[in-house]
């Protein structure tokens, strides 16, 4: 297939999170404001005068300094955000929105206010209470916590409008940005997709980690190219995989499952499309807050929901995904030491595969995959095992 | 050997195998005292045995066979005791024996598998391990009972090895070694149907950690989805010293408590929930005057003393059970006495630590080698350190808060969750009020919310000039860091740093790697 005519733009602006598109946004005058989790409502965070830049360690080699303070134990993805915070590799940023949300997370934010890591003078941070359970009880604790830890800093410190006009407007530009990554993302339900899994998911990452409203004319023109874009006669693909689990920022994880002849035809992980990129339905009937904090917290994925219809929400999210998307199989994946989803990812392969029958690679994953020969390997098998069960006219 | 504190080689009675070579002499009365109460430990054994119910529990029950290492537990824990610490100690084991015995009886009698009294199972109300248990303080008619209590935690206490076969199991099913081995082993009992089953309904709750909450999902599934019994999961708020958590908080109480009504047909209490807060202030009360004294150079209920009485008083008993208050106050004569009397517990008082951290399950007896081998005085450790909040004894509306607050502030998870301040900088406070020269930091290595403050800790401890002694270990799992790994890492430190012999040589290195 011929390149799409902007992936070499997105991709060299996740190279770095202090990216151009960032450093453009403020050097017109706007905040930044940083945060490390899905369950932060991102179009609070895009409130006019200030975008949002969920934090990623690219490129991230060792981790030895943050192992110091964190421990080998904890979670890759924290201890290589701690590690390119003590670097200096977000001073950019003005605030931390954080939420407790896994333990590590937390602590990994806690080191990096302790350690004094970010250097701006009107730098501050904010620690959010999200519920664990979806019910009108979390809902007015979600509102609340978003008034007291969002906006409230935001309007006093910045002189952030957080009316609910404001409110308003900022979920419209969010939407515009969710509309095109889904329209984006329909044409990998075709047999012989016209984009890959790995350019679906560059363009994916971009939309978390750069100001919404500097991508979107790239974006429309991607979809404008993509609409006349023709996929290769032959197409490469073995076997079609829904990739679910935990944090993925790294843009080599797919590629690599790709490389091994697995199209990525859908994406439900932190940093995916799903449920990130789902639009927010407002309506005029109750204000615009209540709702975004609804829809996060009745469409989250997160692990740490703990009631068991959330529970087992969480495993016909993905059955469904398969089913629309057309998947043979599922990659079911943890960051190593992740402790939600390691007991997501055990139960969630048991249940997808015996009473859902899909067959499932269930695999923990190193923060940054390079070229990790053991996951190469367990993903070629996988292929391997999925194509034998279609030629043995089994499968799902 | 004899009467007087140190006068026994204890190192001497160690053998290879599960028990000891002999009991300890503590001279002619503490002797006959201790004799006197380990006839009254095996007196509640056979009473629980004689019900025909409880014998097919132990043929149904792989966990079971632990509790016939009852008694040894509880010479591990009185270990060089003479006096009136060899009393408050009896007075504490002794009864969360009985109380232990109790738990499994009415487990047992509910059991769909073993008794299936179904009148009976209508009135139980099942709780988690790790959580408070004030939900249940206005339902008189209620049993609130935790499978996972016997099935794994008291196990581990009895037995080093308990809980290994259910984290095999657990990891078997696809669960990574790195997670806490506690939730990863009561998950590793679910799946592997070991459960009891009875009950009207269940209350889960977000107990110490993310483990805990994530392993709650995998017991509700079989619990609820296969056996039919209703879970409520109480999702407390994690930084529980945010204000604006607090009315959160309360309306989960509230709905836990209707749906306890609903599911049992019982109502709300309010005589009686009152009469419960009234003992859990005297508890409260209690512990705080044991914690006054261990401030002084002359402490009485502290190290193994405290740690365990207080987990099961403040969060299990947490005011249901008038017998505890009696030992409270029982206890705290005790104590006054001997401090007036200035009361030595070993020999020689060389260093006072406080325990921080998540203790060993599977060393649970560490603080009272750590008094008898070193001379280190755990005078409070971590899980000790809960609220001593007073909570109102007349006033319904302040009583949904004050029973929040206390879930919030369950054992554990008061010092886990609520952000570093809790953890970290009460640390350096308690050093202070305890005059505190050493800190014991228990590193619980698949804990990670203790793991994310290491660095801090330690350069905390450094500028403060605190001596820190890190104690690795992995909880209920033995195969990982032995008992003997752990001993090392204190010996190590006290060797190198402090330049120190021990108290008893004989101790510093033992042979209980095969022990119960």
């Amino acid at each position: 297939m011929k390149d799409l005519k902007h992936l070499y733009f997105f991709e060299k602006l996740l190279e770095d999170a202090h990216n151009d598109l960032v450093r453009q946004a403020q050097a017109e005058g706007r905040r930044c404001a940083a945060t490390v989790c899905e369950n932060i409502p991102e179009p609070l965070l895009n409130l006019p005068g200030v975008f949002s830049v969920r934090l990623r360690a690219p490129r991230t080699g060792t981790t030895e300094m943050a192992g110091y303070y964190l421990t080998s134990f904890l979670c890759e993805y924290t201890k290589a955000l701690l590690e390119r915070a003590m670097e200096g590799g977000y001073n950019f940023a003005d605030c931390m929105i954080a939420p407790d949300g896994c333990s590590m997370l937390n602590r990994c934010v806690e080191n990096m206010e302790l350690l004094k890591t970010m250097q701006k003078e009107v730098f501050f941070y904010e620690y959010m209470e999200i519920p664990m359970k979806a019910d009108d009880n979390g809902l007015n604790l979600y509102v609340l916590q978003c008034r007291n830890h969002i906006l409230k800093p935001l309007a006093e410190r910045f002189g952030i409008d957080v009316s609910d006009a404001a409110i308003r407007s900022a979920v419209e530009e969010h939407n515009r940005v969710c509309r095109l990554i889904r329209q984006i993302g329909e044409y990998r339900k075709e047999e012989n997709p016209r984009i890959t899994g790995y350019e679906f998911h560059i363009l994916t990452l971009a939309t978390y980690t750069a100001p919404k409203d500097l991508l979107v004319n790239r974006l429309e023109e991607t979809l404008e190219e993509l609409k006349t874009r023709r996929p290769d006669a032959k197409k490469p693909w073995r076997a079609r995989v829904v990739v679910a689990g935990s944090e993925a920022d790294d843009v080599d994880f797919i590629r690599l499952i790709e490389e091994c002849g697995a199209y990525v035809c859908a994406d439900r992980f932190c940093y995916g499309s799903f449920p990130g990129r789902d639009e927010i339905c407002l309506t005029n009937e109750e204000d615009a807050l209540t709702q975004i904090c609804r829809q996060y917290m009745y469409g989250g994925q997160c692990a740490r929901y703990m009631n068991q219809a959330k529970i087992q929400e969480r495993r016909s999210y993905v059955d469904r995904l398969a089913r629309e998307y057309h998947a043979d199989g599922i990659i079911y994946e943890q960051m190593k030491f992740c402790d939600p989803w390691a007991y997501e990812r055990m139960v969630g392969t048991q249940v997808l595969r015996e009473e859902y029958h899909y067959p499932v690679l269930s695999v923990d994953r190193p923060y940054a995959v390079g070229n990790s020969g053991q996951l190469r390997t367990r993903v070629q098998a996988f292929v391997e095992s999925v194509e034998l069960k279609k030629l043995q006219g089994g499968g799902r | 050997m004899g009467k007087k504190v140190g006068s026994e080689k204890l190192g001497s009675l160690y053998t290879t195998g599960r028990v000891r070579r002999r009991r300890e002499w503590r001279g002619v009365r503490d002797t006959l005292y201790d004799y006197w109460r380990w006839l009254h430990i095996m007196g509640i054994l056979t009473k629980f045995i004689v019900k025909p119910r409880n014998i097919k529990a132990f043929f149904r029950y792989r966990w079971m066979a632990n509790y016939l290492a009852a008694p040894m537990m509880v010479d591990r824990h009185t270990q060089g005791l003479r006096g009136p610490q060899l009393r408050i100690a009896h007075t504490e084991f002794d009864l969360v024996m009985e109380d232990i015995a109790k738990l499994l009886d009415n487990l047992f009698r509910g059991d769909r598998k073993i008794g299936n009294d179904e009148e009976f199972s209508k009135k139980v109300v099942l709780m988690d391990e790790n959580e408070m248990t004030a939900v249940m303080m206005g339902f008189p008619t209620l049993k609130g009972l935790s499978r996972e209590t016997p099935a794994v935690y008291v196990s581990v206490l009895l037995n080093q090895y308990a809980a290994c076969h259910y984290i095999d199991v657990a990891q078997e099913f696809g669960l990574p070694g790195d997670v806490c081995p506690m939730p990863e082993a009561e998950a590793g009992v679910s799946i592997d149907d070991d459960f009891p089953v009875l009950g009207a309904c269940a209350i889960q709750c977000n107990t110490t950690c993310d483990g805990s909450l994530m392993g709650n999902g995998v017991i509700s599934k079989r619990l609820e989805l296969e056996d039919g019994v209703p879970c409520f999961q109480l999702a407390a708020p994690l930084r529980h010293r945010q204000e604006d958590v607090q009315e959160y908080a309360a309306q989960e109480i509230r709905n836990a408590i209707r749906f306890i009504e609903e599911h049992t047909g019982e109502k709300w209490d309010w005589d009686y929930y009152f009469e419960c807060a009234k003992r859990v202030n005297e508890s409260t009360r209690h512990r705080m005057e044991w914690l006054e004294m261990n401030k002084t150079d002359y402490p009485q209920v502290f190290g193994s003393n405290l740690a365990l009485y207080t987990e099961t008083n403040y969060m299990a008993i947490c005011g249901k059970v008038p017998e505890f208050v009696e030992a409270d106050r029982k206890i705290s004569a005790i104590a006054e006495k001997a401090y007036k009397k200035k009361n030595m517990v070993v020999k020689e008082y060389r260093h006072r630590a406080i325990i921080w951290g998540v203790q060993s399950h599977f060393y649970f007896d560490f603080l009272i080698w750590l008094q008898n081998c070193w001379g280190i005085l755990p005078l409070t450790d971590m899980l000790s350190m809960v609220s001593t909040k007073m909570i109102s004894e007349d006033d319904r509306e302040q009583a949904i808060y004050d029973m929040a607050w206390l879930t919030e502030n369950m054992i554990m998870r008061n010092r886990t969750h609520g952000g570093y301040k809790v953890l970290l900088d009460e640390l350096w406070e308690f050093c202070e009020e305890f005059r505190a020269d050493t800190v014991i930091l228990w590193e619980h290595i698949s804990c990670k919310a203790l793991d994310g403050m290491h660095g801090q800790f330690e350069e905390k401890a450094r500028e403060k000039g605190i001596h820190l002694i890190w104690v690795d270990h992995d909880l209920f799992d033995p195969r990982v860091i032995s008992r003997q790994g752990i001993r090392d890492q204190v010996n190590r430190y006290m060797r190198t740093v402090f330049r120190e012999e021990p108290l008893d040589p004989t101790l510093e290195v033992l042979t209980d790697e095969h022990s119960w």
